[in-house]
């Protein structure tokens, strides 16, 4: 796997705390990464290590094969770091930040990336406005802006749409989806589920400083996932034939629907010829799959610690 | 060749003090000026004479020391403290600036705040007792010296203080009785024995007495003592704040 971030080992002790513990991973190249996990599970510890903001107990973090500690000036330039809280410099106008920030990364901000940037993130109309006079969501998308100046090889997201209207939050999605066709791996934390589950290519689930499991979502999906088949009758049976009852079959709705779940996986070919055998009027057949917010619940609860992300 | 991470913020930092004049240098103006008008022509028309020279040319190297030193540590621990609570102090932490080149730009930004309130209240206090400088490299040493020192002195408060309560700590116990006790109103020759020797003790006496000595020509110890001890304290106050940066100390977690 062409890894962009490859963490071994790495610890992050707080006194006897342990934020992260003996964490291995590989983000690969050119993908969207969610690292979802409950509250305290330690994604912000594990991204401020990458980028530079908090330092391993043991272990070690490479970005594009070179150590963040020892060879910092190289990994921090390839690293974009949108954080969680939002902060800004009321001293400067939001061009003027843009091109701070570039100037701390070495780059001189041009004209052309400017606009981009600006544009992209809606923000063309504000570019002469005080950072201070800015609206949450535009101070949001401002930390985006920062974190892009640089053009970095990977963009970490902290967090990037807590608090944002589900507008923006589209907006958001659809210039994450064009980063990525441009070639930037993105990491991306979230309380959102369906966030994940809408943008992800890989899911990594972490709780009390461990990596639970390491997964493309459509395998996970397909691996932790059940889905459930539902027959919408146009008379009630009263009841269901032994063909249906060994697959698992339940009459529902007063004996108007049948429901048959299939563990992940699993096929409803059986499930469908057995109805058709049984000559059942169907009026309606409906399938659903659960989804990743069930998946993230039944990993957490099997690994006992079942709280939302 | 300096890189243009470190020029960048070097220009922040002095951009962040001139967006708000009024504050970080008109302020420091009107206060030493006030200083200067009140002891300088108060006084000046009892004492007449002090080290031979006339009392308000006399206390102008101490005013100017005055507004180096409270400037150049203002300038590092009051932006230092805005970027922490701000949360901006991200923005400079995962950046590829090393901790070299981030304390020479907080240093050198404060640096270029305290002489240029020291040389505007040089200037509004020549209007009233003349232009000469005796040594003007010496002078210029001197400033640069001290409000390297304090700039690095304040960067260490702006990194220790968790509010803005404790930033005033240092200024208020610590630099304005040093000042005020430093000889900027007086020569130690003037004081009986005891006060004399406390006076003789504190180091800001003989920075003082360098600038004194770099602007007129004449004063109690002459230049070599005072820059040498703000040479030392400069190296203690930047070493000190190059290894709490290091450390990652209340900056990083």
């Amino acid at each position: 796997m062409d890894s962009v971030v490859t963490l071994r080992g790495v610890t992050k002790r707080y006194g006897d705390f342990a934020a992260l513990d003996g964490v291995d991973l590989d983000v690969p190249r050119g993908e969207i990464f969610a690292l979802l996990g409950p509250n305290g599970a330690g994604k912000t510890t594990l991204i401020s290590i990458v980028a530079g903001l908090v330092r391993a107990t043991a272990g070690t973090t490479e970005v594009l094969g070179r150590d963040v500690v020892t060879d910092y000036r190289f990994t921090r330039r390839a690293v974009g770091l949108v954080p969680q809280e939002i902060n800004f410099d009321p001293f400067f106008t939001v061009e003027e930040t843009l091109v701070i920030q570039a100037g701390y990364f070495g780059v001189r901000l041009s004209r052309e990336r400017l606009e981009e940037i600006l544009v992209a993130l809606d923000l063309e109309s504000k570019r002469h406005a005080n950072t201070r006079s800015l609206s949450g969501g535009m101070k949001r998308r401002l930390l985006i802006g920062k974190a892009l100046v640089h053009e970095p090889k990977v963009l970490f997201l902290d967090e990037p749409t807590a608090g944002v209207d589900v507008q923006l939050r589209q907006a958001l999605w659809a210039y994450v989806r064009t980063l990525r066709a441009r070639g930037t791996t993105i990491v991306l934390t979230t309380h959102y589920l369906d966030e994940a589950e809408e943008l992800a290519d890989r899911v990594a689930v972490i709780a009390e400083g461990r990596i639970l499991v390491v997964e493309e979502k459509e395998r996970l999906l397909e691996r932790y996932a059940g889905k459930t088949l539902r027959v919408a009758l146009s008379a009630p049976a009263a009841e269901l034939p032994r063909s249906l009852q060994a697959l698992g079959a339940r009459l529902e709705d007063g004996g108007t629907a049948v429901a048959v779940v299939a563990p992940p996986g699993a096929s409803f070919g059986p499930a469908l010829a057995a109805l058709a055998e049984a000559g059942l009027p169907v009026r309606d057949v409906e399938t659903s799959r659960m989804r990743l917010e069930d998946v993230f619940v039944t990993l957490l609860e099997r690994g006992g610690k079942g709280r939302r992300p | 060749m300096i890189g243009l991470g470190p020029r960048t913020l070097f220009k922040k930092e002095v951009r962040r003090f001139l967006r708000v004049p009024g504050q970080t240098v008109l302020s420091p103006l009107v206060t030493t000026s006030l200083y200067f008008l009140v002891f300088g022509f108060s006084l000046g028309t009892r004492l007449r004479e002090v080290e031979g020279v006339p009392y308000a040319r006399f206390i102008v190297p101490g005013l100017v020391m005055l507004g180096a030193i409270t400037n150049s540590f203002l300038n590092t621990s009051s932006s230092v403290m805005v970027m922490k609570l701000q949360g901006t102090v991200i923005d400079l932490l995962v950046s590829p600036i090393s901790y070299g080149e981030i304390l020479a730009a907080f240093v050198g930004a404060a640096a270029v705040r305290g002489t240029l309130v020291g040389a505007v209240v040089w200037f509004v206090a020549a209007c009233f007792t003349g232009f000469e400088v005796a040594h003007p490299l010496y002078a210029v040493l001197a400033v640069v010296l001290v409000a390297v020192t304090f700039g690095g002195l304040g960067f260490v408060t702006g990194i220790w203080a968790r509010t803005f309560e404790q930033v005033n700590f240092f200024p208020t116990f610590v630099i304005t009785p040093l000042t005020f006790l430093g000889g900027v109103f007086y020569s130690a020759a003037m004081l009986p024995g005891p006060l004399k020797a406390l006076t003789l003790a504190n180091p800001v006496y003989f920075m003082v007495d360098a600038l004194r000595w770099g602007m007129l020509g004449r004063s109690h110890a002459g230049a070599l003592p005072g820059l040498a001890i703000a040479a030392g304290l400069c190296a203690v106050s930047l070493g000190a704040a190059y290894g709490i940066l290091r450390s990652g100390w209340r900056l990083r977690g």
